[in-house]
């Protein structure tokens, strides 16, 4: 599994209690409306947050959520990456992970991680048992 | 979060905070033993105060809906931002057992229609 260091992400919220999940949820909506994101944006890498959070807490016990503004060479913040990072049991199987509908916790739909990928635009997921679980997605800052 | 005041059978709750997962649990509590408590069959959850619902929030109100109307009671969530709409519609999010409305006029509105309700004391 790839290493991530926090020290390149201008925001890092450590996940370990369930009040956590609120606080990561806060501080990333706060961050990407000051990077000029929509609301219809705002609310949905919020949410998206979230749900990141959420399986932080609920599957590995602690984790971290990270987000950076996307530079593009010119200098201009174009987009948002957020990451969310454990050392936790990893997901034993990731294509029923991504799969509406299914779960391994009672009390949920099913549809946080296929519905994190719907919600942004780019997802990527590295998960070994033992090691942990990295999932990192963008989106990219609209106009309207 | 606080509770409105009783419209014979009817019992509105804004919800006025950012919901966590307790406090979803906690409010699913709540309205089950008022549902007993006060015999309401019809309960109004105003969301448009709030900013995320996610899915496990989607999930404790559509679950807290089904258990109402066990009990003889039909749930309307009114009020849901645009922004939450397009992003709950997006993600795949299908509460079942709950009504919609546009606020807490049209949610009487649709309540009286299923049940009567807010009728009686009139």
């Amino acid at each position: 599994m790839r290493d991530i260091n926090i020290e390149n992400y201008d925001l890092s919220v450590k996940i370990k209690e369930e009040n956590d999940i609120v606080i990561a949820r806060q501080m990333v909506k706060n961050m990407v409306r000051k990077m000029g994101f929509t609301l219809s944006d705002v609310t949905k890498i919020s949410t998206a947050v979230s749900e990141l959070a959420r399986n932080i807490y609920r599957y590995a016990g602690e984790g971290y959520i990270l987000l950076r503004g996307k530079q593009e060479k010119d200098g201009k913040n174009v987009g948002v990456e957020i990451v969310a990072y454990d050392r936790g049991p990893g997901i034993e199987d990731l294509d029923s992970a991504l799969r509406d509908g299914y779960t391994t916790t009672r009390n949920s739909f099913g549809l946080g991680l296929p519905g994190v990928r719907r919600l942004m635009d780019s997802f990527s997921i590295e998960s070994e048992r033992g090691s942990g679980t990295i999932v990192i997605v963008s989106k990219k800052r609209r106009a309207f | 979060m606080k509770y409105c005041e009783r419209n014979s059978g009817l019992s509105t709750v804004p919800v006025q905070i950012e919901l966590d997962d307790s406090t979803v649990g906690a409010l699913q509590n709540q309205i089950l033993s008022e549902i007993q408590s006060e015999s309401i069959d019809g309960i109004i959850i105003d969301v448009s105060m709030v900013d995320v619902i996610d899915s496990y929030i989607s999930y404790v109100l559509s679950e807290t809906a089904r258990m109402a109307r066990l009990m003889g009671c039909h749930t309307v969530m009114c009020g849901i931002k645009p922004s939450v709409a397009l992003t709950m519609a997006q993600m795949g999010l299908r509460l079942t057992g709950i009504h919609y409305a546009q606020d807490l006029d049209h949610a009487i509105k649709i309540l009286e229609r299923i049940v009567g309700v807010g009728k009686q004391g009139a």
